[in-house]
C-alpha cells in the first residue's frame, strides 16, 4: 500500500485524535461555522472542536461542504 | 474533553429586538412565529431549492436513479425539513442568518435520504472485508516489514482492545465505508450515538497502539 493511501486508511481508523464535538453538536453549530468561513473569519477559533469533527465524520463533512457551497455561492452572486 | 463534550451555553430563543439579528432573519422568524401562510410557503420554496442543490451535487454518484426519482427525493426532503424547521424554530439563536440555519435542515434530509437510497437492498458488511487494502505489495523490503508490523498491531488492537459493538461499528464505518446514517438505520440507533461509539473505539485503538511503541504520529504525518 502506498503511503498516502495508508495514511488515509489509518486516518479513517484512528480519527482526528483531537478534541471534537459530536454529530448533534456539529449540526447545531454548522450554520455559524459556515458563515464565519464564508466571511473569511477564523471559524475554528469561533467554533472550537468542529473542524476536528469534520475531519473524522464523512457524513457531517459532506453536509458542511454542501452548506458552504450553497451559502458561498449565494454570497458570490 | 471528548466527543460530545464540548459544551455550549444553553441558549434562549432569539430575541427579535436583538441588534445583532439582521432584518431579513427578523422578518423570517416573525412571520413563521405568527404562522403566516405566505412565510411558510416562502420557507418551503427555500428548502426545496436547498434540497435540489444537494441532489444535484450527489447526482453523479447515483447513476441508477432517474431525474424524476431524484426530484421526488428532493421534494420529500424539503417537506421533512419544513416540519423540522417549524418544530425547532425556538432553537434558532441568531448565530447565523435564518436562511443559513434553515438550509442545513434541507441539506441533511436530502443527504440522508440519498445515502439510504444508494444502499437500499445492499448488505451492510460488519466484518473486515478490506484488510487487503493494507497489503504491502510492491514496497521495498524494509518498508514492507514496517507496514506489516503496523498492520499486525492494528489487527491485534481491533481484536483485543474493543468491545464487540465497538468493533462492529468501527469495521463498518471506517474499514468498509458504510455511511453512518445507513448503519444507524440498520442498527436502530442514531448518527450521534454511533459516532460516540466510533470515537471511543478510535481512542482505545490509539492508546493500544501508542502503548506498543509504534511511531503512530509519524505514520499519520503529511510527508512521510
Amino acid at each position: 500500500m502506498k503511503r498516502p493511501e495508508l495514511k488515509q486508511a489509518l486516518g479513517r481508523l484512528l480519527g482526528p485524535g483531537e478534541e471534537e464535538v459530536g454529530c448533534d453538536e456539529c449540526f447545531e453549530l454548522l450554520d455559524e461555522y459556515v458563515e464565519h468561513e464564508v466571511a473569511g473569519r477564523d471559524a475554528d477559533a469561533a467554533v472550537p472542536g468542529l473542524r476536528a469533527h469534520l475531519a473524522g465524520c464523512p457524513a457531517c463533512r459532506e453536509e458542511h461542504e454542501s452548506l458552504r457551497a450553497l451559502v458561498g455561492g449565494e454570497q458570490a452572486l | 474533553m471528548t466527543a460530545a463534550t464540548v459544551e455550549r451555553a444553553v441558549e434562549t430563543p432569539v430575541d427579535l429586538q436583538a441588534p445583532t439579528l439582521d432584518t431579513e432573519s427578523r422578518e423570517w422568524v416573525a412571520g413563521l412565529r405568527a404562522e403566516d401562510p405566505a412565510a411558510v410557503a416562502r420557507l418551503h420554496a427555500l428548502l426545496v431549492r436547498a434540497a435540489r442543490f444537494e441532489v444535484a451535487r450527489r447526482r453523479p454518484t447515483l447513476p441508477h436513479l432517474r431525474g424524476n426519482e431524484l426530484d421526488e427525493i428532493a421534494l420529500e426532503a424539503a417537506d421533512d425539513a419544513l416540519m423540522s424547521v417549524l418544530r425547532r424554530l425556538g432553537d434558532f439563536r441568531g448565530a447565523s442568518r435564518f436562511t443559513t440555519w434553515a438550509y442545513k435542515f434541507a441539506l441533511l434530509e436530502a443527504a440522508v435520504k440519498l445515502r439510504k437510497r444508494a444502499w437500499q437492498g445492499r448488505e451492510v458488511p460488519l466484518e473486515p472485508e478490506t484488510w487487503n487494502l493494507f497489503t504491502s505489495s510492491g514496497l521495498e523490503p524494509d518498508a514492507e516489514a514496517e507496514q506489516g508490523e503496523l498492520l499486525s498491531a492494528l489487527q491485534r488492537a481491533i481484536a483485543e482492545a474493543l468491545t464487540p459493538h465497538q468493533r462492529k461499528v468501527l469495521v463498518a464505518l471506517a474499514l468498509n465505508g458504510v455511511p453512518i446514517d445507513v448503519l444507524a438505520e440498520r442498527l436502530s440507533t442514531t448518527r450521534g450515538a454511533l459516532y460516540k461509539t466510533l470515537h471511543d473505539a478510535r481512542r482505545k485503538l490509539r492508546t493500544y497502539l501508542e502503548e506498543t511503541g509504534l511511531p503512530l504520529e509519524s505514520w499519520l504525518e503529511e510527508d512521510r
